[in-house]
């Protein structure tokens, strides 16, 4: 995409998205525009100097000098980063949403289940989990000690779970966040070809499909009345691992196999580059693909890409 | 609450209708042969088909990917002239003539058949799209004057069908210049005729089943054009039929024809609505002229002996934008903070050295959703535009179908 020329009056590029298009084209209603949001992908906000000699007016020079891309029609690519309304003007910290990779849940690894496991920083990079596409490479996973983490004895399994909060020690963590700043929907988007979204501690349970966009991008919503997705805080005695400051919420969830990566290599191959690259355990050859889950909250805008690598015994 | 959307109201959403014009001058040497070698597929801007019913032109040699179809080109005549027997010097007057005895002779003529046949039908395709059918069913023939209900009928005609690409949703009425040489020998170039519909944006006809079309008329161009073919008595004579929506342009042969005064039955050498003052046009290196050309040669031949006359070809399409208007109206206190992972520092607002302090944010980006927060549409501003809570602004994203 190349810039918007931004040498004369401001000019708005406007298109359909393929979704947009599809939706259009589907003749049912469904192209029906309702609302309307602000977003602001290109803008580093690092830039902003707040300590510019020549004052106020010069805090924002570099930012405003920002280039602006041509709008993409992948509906999946803009917009990622939401502008948010608030009543108040004087609210210094905002929550943000972060992964909870350091407590345990309380789920396990049954036999018949294949939740994604934990993969040592050492491995694959912190934060990096494995979906394995079937039993055989779950038992693999479970069986390898020596590298998986998390799969076996000390370390259970983990389910995703992403906590929301104001992550600052400047505010006490027993303090209530207060109703504008709790996130109380939350929107996960998973690639529908590898995996689908169910329950952090059971995979028959799946959750509801919002929608599947044309990019085969499954879209689940979730909401504070979804008792076994999210929790809800207020005041807490005991600081979380990841949030120095006041709770919202949290969401936790799990991801099932797909049974197109269960059954077949084509997607390993399509989208993981097959045979020719591999990852190789204690001499095991796995085909992999990565992808990611992206955890929105409805109500602030602000998300979480988790890096997910799905993993087939070669 | 904090939210990151604002639904529309009513008020918000509005519909408009935008002509967009856009002017389309084809030069002569795209279509006449000058700059490339017609007999060479590769480096031909022509088209052909073995079944040579029509020719296809193109910006650049068609083989190549980046040629854009300009328009087809092909030939009609009326059932009538198709007739055994005759066809006269008179290309639109069927009328006896000993002495020009063109026309297939006998059923062994199978060559000449298939040809007139197809032109036969060209004919009755074209008459029966854009002029239609009579109360019997019978398909109508082209007027010269545009009154399909009677008066004189093109009996021949040459047509330009212009492509989607070019014409889109219509011709503009009162554009179209076409720009022939008319000079005897085709070597030579120095009479030129004017084919226009002037005056038509308030002059047309709406009778025809494929929409509105005009009258074409032969002139000498404007002032500035001092080397005219036409006959003086000719000038602003009817001389074809544009068909706007339908982007089709159909001209008479006798465009290339000497004017001589119309006569009931004409000898071989008068021609009863010919346009040009001095002589008939060569159309070809062989000297033959527009009926001969028409009789004897093929729809190929015959489009190049018309293509090599064109100097040029002007006219405007026409594209109807039916748009939405969204106004994007966002208060003082709406959208002041940003998701943007660099708008946190430690969950520290960092435009912000204190709570007091007004929030900004930056607008980029304006998506438009449906009520399942699908993203259907997405503009870009050219540049950032800052918003904090001393401003509001409405943005206007305009959505063309």
């Amino acid at each position: 995409m190349a810039f918007l020329d931004n040498s004369g009056d401001i000019i708005l590029d406007a298109v359909l998205t393929d979704t947009g298009r599809k939706r259009l084209a589907q003749g049912d209603g469904s192209f029906k525009i309702v609302k309307f949001a602000l977003g602001d992908d290109e803008i580093d906000y690092g830039l902003f100097n707040k300590s510019h000699a020549s004052g106020s007016a010069y805090y924002d020079l570099e930012i405003m000098q920002t280039p602006v891309l041509e709008a993409f029609t992948n509906n999946t690519s803009s917009l990622k980063h939401k502008l948010m309304s608030m009543p108040q003007t004087n609210l210094l910290y905002l929550p943000v949403i972060k992964l909870d990779d350091v407590s345990q849940p309380a789920a396990s690894f049954s036999s018949n289940s294949l939740l994604f496991t934990e993969i040592l920083a050492s491995t694959a990079g912190n934060g990096v989990y494995f979906l394995p596409a079937d039993d055989a490479t779950r038992d693999e996973l479970l069986n390898d000690d020596a590298k998986v983490k998390g799969v076996l004895g000390t370390n259970p399994v983990k389910h995703i779970q992403a906590v929301q909060g104001q992550d600052t020690d400047e505010i006490s963590f027993t303090r209530d966040i207060g109703s504008e700043l709790r996130e109380t929907q939350y929107i996960v988007s998973v690639d529908n070809r590898l995996a689908k979204v169910v329950k952090a501690t059971s995979n028959d349970e799946p959750a509801a499909v919002s929608y599947i966009d044309d990019d085969q991008v499954a879209t689940y919503y979730f909401s504070i009345t979804d008792a076994a997705y999210i929790k809800t805080f207020s005041k807490v005695s005991e600081k979380n691992v990841v949030i120095d400051g006041p709770l919202g919420s949290m969401i936790k969830f799990n991801l099932f196999r797909s049974e197109e990566i269960e059954t077949s290599t084509s997607l390993f191959n399509e989208l993981g580059g097959g045979s020719g690259s591999v990852m190789t355990i204690s001499n095991i050859n796995y085909l992999y693909i990565d992808t990611n889950v992206r955890i929105t909250g409805a109500t602030t805008g602000s998300s979480i890409d988790i890096p997910i690598r799905v993993m087939k015994k070669n | 609450m904090a939210s990151t959307f604002k639904t529309f109201v009513s008020d918000d959403i509005a519909n408009t209708r935008t002509l967009l014009h856009e002017a389309i001058p084809i030069t002569g040497s795209i279509v006449n042969g000058v700059t490339y070698d017609e007999t060479t597929p590769a480096t031909t801007n022509i088209k052909t088909y073995g079944h040579g019913m029509f020719q296809s032109v193109y910006d650049y040699p068609y083989q190549s990917s980046s040629a854009n179809h300009i328009f087809d080109m092909t030939f009609g005549h009326d059932a009538l002239i198709t007739t055994q027997g005759t066809y006269d010097n008179n290309i639109n007057d069927l009328v006896s003539e000993s002495t020009a005895n063109l026309m297939p002779t006998s059923s062994a003529d199978i060559d000449k058949n298939a040809l007139f046949s197809k032109r036969k039908n060209i004919y009755g395709q074209m008459a029966q799209v854009l002029v239609g059918h009579d109360v019997n069913g019978e398909i109508r023939k082209f007027d010269i004057d545009g009154d399909l209900t009677a008066g004189d009928k093109y009996n021949a005609l040459i047509f330009f069908n212009f492509s989607r690409l070019l014409g889109k949703d219509e011709l503009k009425k009162g554009t179209f210049s076409l720009k022939l040489n008319t000079t005897a020998d085709d070597a030579l170039d120095t009479e030129h005729i004017f084919i226009t519909d002037a005056g038509a944006g308030s002059d047309y006809r709406t009778n025809s089943p494929a929409g509105e079309f005009a009258v074409l008329k032969a002139t000498s161009g404007s002032a500035a054009d001092t080397a005219n073919g036409i006959k003086a008595a000719r000038n602003n004579a009817n001389c074809g039929l544009i068909f706007y929506q339908a982007g089709v342009v159909a001209i008479t042969p006798e465009v290339f024809n000497k004017f001589e005064a119309y006569v009931e039955t004409p000898t071989s050498a008068e021609h009863g609505i010919g346009f040009l003052h001095t002589s008939d046009c060569d159309m070809n290196t062989s000297s033959e002229k527009m009926y001969t050309v028409m009789a004897t040669r093929t729809n190929d031949e015959l489009s190049l002996a018309v293509r090599k006359r064109i100097k040029n070809i002007s006219f405007s399409n026409t594209t109807e934008l039916n748009s939405t208007i969204y106004f994007c109206r966002v208060a003082h206190n709406d959208f002041n903070y940003s998701s943007n992972p660099t708008y946190l520092e430690n969950s520290k607002v960092r435009v912000k050295n204190k709570s007091t302090d007004a929030p900004v944010s930056y607008i980029t980006t304006v998506g438009l959703y449906s009520a399942r927060n699908e993203m259907l549409a997405v503009a870009k501003l050219s540049e950032p535009l800052r918003k904090d809570p001393t401003n509001d602004m409405t943005l206007r994203v305009r959505l063309d179908y």
